[in-house]
């Protein structure tokens, strides 16, 4: 077990978020934003990973042969998934700010105060 | 036992044929679903009243203790908010007859899909089952806070999609250090595997992160900010659901979290002591000072909810059955009043089309019975002694007495008169035309609003009726009783390991907890009318008197607005900051 892979989630995580909290363009803030997300998958393949291990595949070689966990993997899968159908929203409304408003600045699209 | 699996599966299946048949199933259909759901949790909450349920999918038992498959564990605590959730949004589908004409059934697909998230989320055993509820319910959460795609909805909409975002991914973030310790996914495992593992940075970290995500839907401060902007732009039956519920239910499942997994790691004991405990007072005085401060209707509520949050969680830092007890009963308390005030919001917007308490002044003359379900809703936030939300705090200062924090409910209760002062000045103001009259550059800042007019005021009213009868009747003992037992199998996490995992029995004694008297709910009524009598009727007070309060308060205000900038950037650096304060909490303790 090595402490690379954690260490590079960490700073996807970090350089990810500091993008959003910088960016001028909500393009770009959703582009942190799967940034920060892809940390997360990280996270989960470097908990399942097995030095040396197979895919968790069965079908040549027999059970209980090594293998890296398949539950993270099921795990970022789901998550991907999601990840996938937020995006697609959050750039469906960047979209439609952009065609309101005529900027994508979040300096610029304060919602509404008092 | 088969019903167990239906609260989720009633509402997905018909959100589905909704949106292949579009037409025919429209309307009162979709209310009766709803209906049916909440009488699903209903029977469930009364079957998993004596023991609570376990359901494997699939039939997936667990072996020597080793969970396979995934499991539903109804107990009286969640099936009891999973019904008060299907109760909420009945409620709100009933009020939002003909509101969504122009939309065809996709308002009613994405509450249904809200709606299977929430009872899953209520209902689940199993942590990566509880992130895809939570995923679900945010994703159609979000889809109908933008979905009208107007320019002030979407920036609402914008923040508040990648605050929550940020938040799942830190509750995947967690779940994946948990099963990395642990190897397990099951609360009831992950539980026993902590309990015999070492108490390290590892388990605090899966803590923070897993927290922290729950604290930003629930908008503790400082991860709040995103709630003011999705709830002044979100369709009035929508805010309901997320005030009502969704925002309270996070702390539902930070407090099912804790119990099931957390519990015997004393790091997180005292974190939640040193820590979550000042953080709950800091929220809710933020929340009433703020709510305090706002003309915008709908943002007073928000920053209502962000108060009664800061009860919530001071109650569940506790950390003990009493408390515990009391957060669930303050919770359905909540639920119903702030759902009902924001569908009564929701009348002005349609009879009298605007939004802002100046504006408004005196215009809502003209509906007496919304000005009445007011001022019924501002005494009940304002701390009337009746109904659970009562109950609730009475409780909650037994709680706090034994755990020796006794000053705590009073700093509490000023946040939370705070936010009754508020709602009782929008109603004097608005429904009698009290207050001073506000001249013409006072007119609204904001842009016109207004929602759907031509509904039958009738059908409107009945659901916010309804939910603040049920407010105020459904306390007393019996109340108590069922949320003493309801806490009680919640927190024993023992008992609830060897029922999910080896398929025991179940003995669970309810201890009786006195509560405190009435005195506090009365010293809050009197706070928040005289608080609401000073902003009405300022011009008849002393001169100086009102110079004073006004040099003391200007800089708070002024304070707290530029907090609340609306820039999404700003909202993520805030959280990083409070991920940071939290895990320091652990460092220092």
């Amino acid at each position: 077990m090595t402490l690379f892979p954690y260490l590079v989630a960490l700073w996807l995580f970090l350089i990810g978020l500091y993008g959003i909290v910088t960016s001028r363009n909500y393009i770009h803030l959703i582009g942190c934003l799967s940034v920060v997300q892809s940390s997360t998958y990280l996270l989960l393949l470097a908990i399942g990973y097995r030095a040396g291990a197979g895919a968790p595949i069965f079908y040549t070689h027999p059970p209980g042969t090594p293998a890296v966990d398949p539950v993270v993997q099921a795990l970022v899968l789901t998550d991907i998934v999601v990840g996938a159908s937020v995006t697609a929203l959050l750039l469906t409304l960047a979209i439609q700010v952009e065609r309101h408003r005529g900027t994508l600045d979040p300096q610029a699209l304060r919602p509404l105060r008092n | 036992m088969t019903l167990v699996p239906l609260p989720v599966a009633l509402p997905l299946l018909v959100a589905a044929l909704l949106l292949v048949f579009e037409r025919p199933l429209e309307g009162q259909a979709v209310d009766a679903i709803a209906a049916a759901t909440t009488a699903v949790c209903v029977l469930l909450a009364v079957r998993a009243a004596p023991q609570p349920l376990v359901y494997w999918f699939g039939g997936w038992q667990p072996h020597h203790g080793v969970a396979i498959g995934i499991a539903f564990t109804v107990d009286l605590a969640g099936a009891s908010v999973a019904a008060l959730s299907a109760l909420l949004f009945t409620a709100s589908f009933v009020f939002a007859w003909k509101y969504f004409d122009e939309v065809g059934a996709r308002f009613h697909v994405l509450m249904l899909i809200f709606l299977a998230g929430i009872s899953g989320f209520c209902l689940t055993g199993d942590l990566f089952n509880l992130f895809v509820f939570f995923e679900l319910m945010s994703v159609a959460a979000f889809a109908l806070t933008g979905y009208r795609l107007e320019a002030s909805a979407l920036e609402g909409a914008l923040n508040f999609t990648v605050m929550n975002s940020l938040g799942s991914f830190l509750m995947l973030g967690g779940t994946a250090l948990l099963y990395g310790r642990t190897g397990a996914l099951n609360f009831a495992q992950i539980g026993r595997a902590l309990a015999h593992g070492p108490d390290d940075a590892l388990v605090a970290m899966a803590f923070v992160l897993l927290f922290s995500a729950l604290f930003i839907k629930a908008a503790v401060v400082p991860f709040h900010f995103w709630l003011e902007d999705a709830h002044a732009v979100a369709p009035s039956p929508v805010c309901a659901i997320f005030s009502g519920i969704m925002v309270p239910l996070a702390l539902f499942g930070a407090a099912r979290l804790y119990w099931t997994m957390f519990a015997p790691m004393a790091s997180v004991a005292a974190a939640a002591g040193n820590f979550l405990e000042p953080l709950g007072l800091a929220t809710c005085l933020l929340g009433g000072i703020a709510c305090l401060m706002q003309r915008h209707l709908k943002r007073l509520l928000a920053f209502s909810t962000i108060a009664h949050i800061g009860v919530m969680l001071a109650a569940l830092a506790l950390v003990s059955g009493p408390g515990l007890s009391a957060m669930l009963l303050y919770l359905c308390g909540q639920g119903l009043i702030k759902a009902a005030l924001f569908l009564g919001a929701g009348i002005l917007l349609a009879q009298c089309q605007g939004i802002d308490e100046i504006q408004l002044r005196g215009r809502g003359g003209g509906l007496p019975a919304t000005g009445l379900l007011f001022a019924v809703g501002g005494l009940l936030l304002a701390g009337l002694p009746l109904g659970p939300m009562d109950s609730g705090w009475r409780l909650l200062e037994t709680a706090a007495e034994r755990g020796h924090h006794g000053l705590l409910p009073y700093g509490l209760a000023v946040g939370s008169a705070l936010t009754g002062a508020a709602v009782l000045r929008a109603t004097g103001r608005i429904f009698l035309g009290w207050g001073p009259d506000p001249g013409e550059e006072q007119q609204a800042p904001s842009a016109r609003e207004q929602e759907k007019a031509d509904r039958p005021v009738l059908l409107m009213l009945i659901p916010i009726a309804v939910l603040l009868v049920l407010a105020v009747l459904a306390g007393g003992d019996f109340a108590d009783t069922i949320a003493a037992r309801a806490a009680a199998a919640m927190a024993d996490r023992p008992a609830y390991a060897r029922l999910v995992l080896d398929g025991a029995g179940w003995a669970a004694a309810p201890a009786a907890v006195p509560e405190a008297g009435p005195l506090l709910a009365w010293m809050m009524v009197a706070g928040a009318a005289a608080v609401a009598g000073f902003e009405l009727f300022r011009g008849h007070l002393p001169g100086v008197f009102v110079h004073a309060v006004d040099r003391l308060l200007t800089p708070l205000a002024l304070a707290v607005e530029r907090l609340h900038n609306g820039v999404i950037g700003d909202y993520a650096a805030w959280m990083l900051f409070g991920l940071t304060l939290f895990g320091g909490a652990f460092l220092f303790r």
